[in-house]
């Protein structure tokens, strides 16, 4: 490695991979881009693992329409993973994706934090092999929730992982122009703790509360772009009666991004997918 | 001792040495009387050695001292002409302009630090570019090398901040210069971007490696005006060697800035730092680095603004800014309530 060529020459656009829904790609310019990491928060259930499955099978689809034409991995430390769900969104995408999707799937459970490393600095010769271009981690919290103490001294143990796992993706997105999706959960904000504002929004509320994506400033420092998904229940009158019910509605905002503006749009998830309305 | 060297007498030089005058730069910044009285002999015999020194050093001397004896020295007036007739990287936001005296100031390291999102990626996008500006609208026109350990860099954002500066530059021209026919304005974004260098480093070891070539690169590239760079964290365990490293590279970035007339910018990020019991928020890297830059900045939010505040200026005082991040770049903060804290 001569310091010569770690000059590169500035392409006029970063290479993205669609979300397979014209209102996200347009929330984010194009897609998810590659040669970052882009974090994925939210609470269980508001939708970020739709998203993923959703980002494993869009890798697969020909550059024309926005995705890598390449296959996809997804490491997961939440179980079960769901391989149901999964086969059933892929049935919406043989049109364009004519052989079995889910052969350029490939899943690998992770157990902890150094299994993680020890997976991707494996990951440069499967990368290659395979022809991957899409890295999924679903998600970055489940990995780090319960293994440390809340003493200094683990908490910088911690970080110390942080940054080795962050730059060990970031160097393979570089080398291999892959897209890296990270999912992370969120916690609840005790409002009497001085809470650092990171990005767009001093206050993110999901389901009514207070919430801040999980593992700290540390990890904020790790990852280039954070989107954070979110719900809200609103109430619907019924018509002539006086018990309404509960309508959730879900939303996705740009929380920090060097090239997204502050921008938010309400999402669906359906059967064949996620995707943006415009309400 | 260089002092034995010289030709003069005996005893001249036995008074030389007993009053501490052992090196031709310690002569070299001694008048006659002063060197006269430390030796207790005529200010004409002082003057003399003096010549025979200047001599020795293999520079002339004259009368009213403007020359530079030892290798690197200025007079103060010679300094203070220079920083006068500098030219400033402006940062595209007047209220910071402002506070820092003009804009970025080439020769030094600037230092800026922020939490993720605030908009530390964002101002060194905007000063790759502005120091692209030509001299016909006050700005460098040097390129930049952008060295990218994070990668942030986005080349989407570059060219729309590049056609906003267009845009800027194509609206002065119309205000400031009747005749249209002149000034056309020739460069378009994608030439804003063919003079960026762009390095991007993904491990400690490339980032040692590229710091030690800049000088090369920099020396071959000599229209370079700013240098950014995003530090790779990795938190050591040996936290000698860590110091070492960091007080090392941040001494070879000061060199460059010095030697070359670049301004550095560095571009950190903000960590807690645990002491007295509970966790403080602080620049990363620790003090062996910040020892290093000339000036700091600290970008922060406060309350749905953001802000600027110059924490370190060798000239400027403390002040806080609110500015804004727009679709064009970095910009002044549109609120009416605009307030310059001074400190």
């Amino acid at each position: 490695m001569k310091p010569e060529d770690l000059l590169h020459s500035l392409p006029t656009q970063t290479p993205k991979l669609t979300l397979n829904c014209p209102l996200l790609d347009r929330l984010l310019r194009g897609g998810i881009p590659c040669g970052t990491i882009t974090e994925i928060a939210a609470e269980s259930g508001v939708g970020k693992t739709q998203i993923s499955l959703q980002l494993l099978l869009a890798a697969q689809l020909p550059t024309s329409c926005g995705g890598l034409s390449a296959s996809s991995i997804c490491l997961h430390s939440e179980f079960p993973f769901p391989f149901r769900r999964l086969h059933q969104l892929s049935l919406f995408y043989q049109s364009h994706i004519p052989n079995n999707p889910l052969d350029r799937i490939f899943i690998q459970p992770l157990h902890s934090p150094d299994h993680l490393l020890d997976l991707l600095s494996r990951l440069d010769s499967i990368v290659s092999q395979l022809n991957i271009r899409l890295i999924v981690i679903d998600s970055i919290a489940a990995l780090f929730r319960s293994e440390f103490d809340n003493t200094p001294l683990e908490l910088k143990r911690r970080s110390n992982l942080f940054f080795k796992i962050a730059s060990k993706l970031k160097s393979q997105a570089q080398k291999f122009g892959l897209a890296v999706v990270v999912t992370n959960q969120v916690m609840d904000v005790i409002e009497s703790s001085g809470n650092l504002r990171i990005g767009n929004s001093g206050f993110l509320c999901s389901s009514g509360r207070r919430v801040c994506p999980a593992l700290g400033l540390s990890w904020a420092n790790c990852v280039n772009i954070r989107l954070f998904l979110w719900r809200e229940e609103e109430r619907v009158d019924e018509e002539g009666g006086d018990i309404g019910s509960m309508l959730a509605r879900r939303f996705i905002r740009v929380v920090f991004a060097p090239h997204l503006p502050d921008c938010s749009c309400e999402f669906v998830i359906k059967r064949e997918g996620v995707f943006g309305v415009d309400r | 001792m260089e002092v034995s060297s010289l030709p003069i007498s005996a005893s001249q030089r036995g008074k030389l040495i007993s009053a501490g005058y052992t090196s031709l730069s310690s002569l070299s910044s001694v008048s006659a009387s002063h060197l006269a009285q430390d030796l207790k002999i005529s200010e004409n015999e002082a003057l003399e050695i003096l010549k025979v020194a200047s001599r020795r050093s293999g520079l002339d001397r004259i009368d009213n001292g403007a020359c530079a004896i030892v290798n690197g020295a200025q007079t103060a007036w010679d300094m203070l002409h220079e920083e006068e007739s500098s030219v400033r990287i402006t940062t595209s936001c007047s209220d910071l302009d402002d506070i820092l005296g003009g804009g970025i100031n080439c020769k030094e390291v600037t230092e800026v630090g922020g939490v993720p999102g605030i908009g530390k990626t964002q101002l060194g996008i905007q000063l790759a570019i502005n120091v692209q500006i030509p001299a016909d609208y006050g700005g460098l026109e040097g390129k930049a090398v952008y060295i990218d350990t994070e990668g942030s860099f986005m080349v989407e954002r570059a060219l729309q901040i590049a056609e906003a500066c267009v845009e800027d530059m194509q609206e002065y021209n119309s205000f400031v210069r009747k005749d249209v026919r002149a000034c056309q304005i020739r460069k378009e974004p994608k030439d804003f971007l063919d003079n960026i260098f762009y390095f991007r480093i993904c491990s400690y070891t490339e980032q040692i490696a590229v710091v030690n070539y800049l000088e090369k690169f920099i020396s071959e590239h000599k229209d370079v005006g700013i240098l950014h760079y995003f530090h790779f964290r990795q938190d050591f365990e040996d936290m000698a060697l860590r110091t070492r490293l960091l007080g090392g590279m941040a001494l070879k970035l000061m060199k460059l800035a010095k030697k070359f007339n670049l301004a550095v910018v560095l571009l950190n990020q903000v960590t807690t730092k645990y002491s007295q019991g509970s966790f403080q928020l602080t620049l990363a890297l620790g003090d062996s680095w910040s020892h290093a830059c000339t000036n700091r900045i600290i970008l922060y939010w406060n309350g749905n603004e953001r802000y600027a505040h110059i924490d370190k200026s060798p000239s400027m005082r403390s002040a806080s800014v609110p500015y804004a991040v727009a679709g064009r770049g970095i910009r002044n903060c549109a609120s009416s309530s605009k307030r310059v804290k001074m400190m």
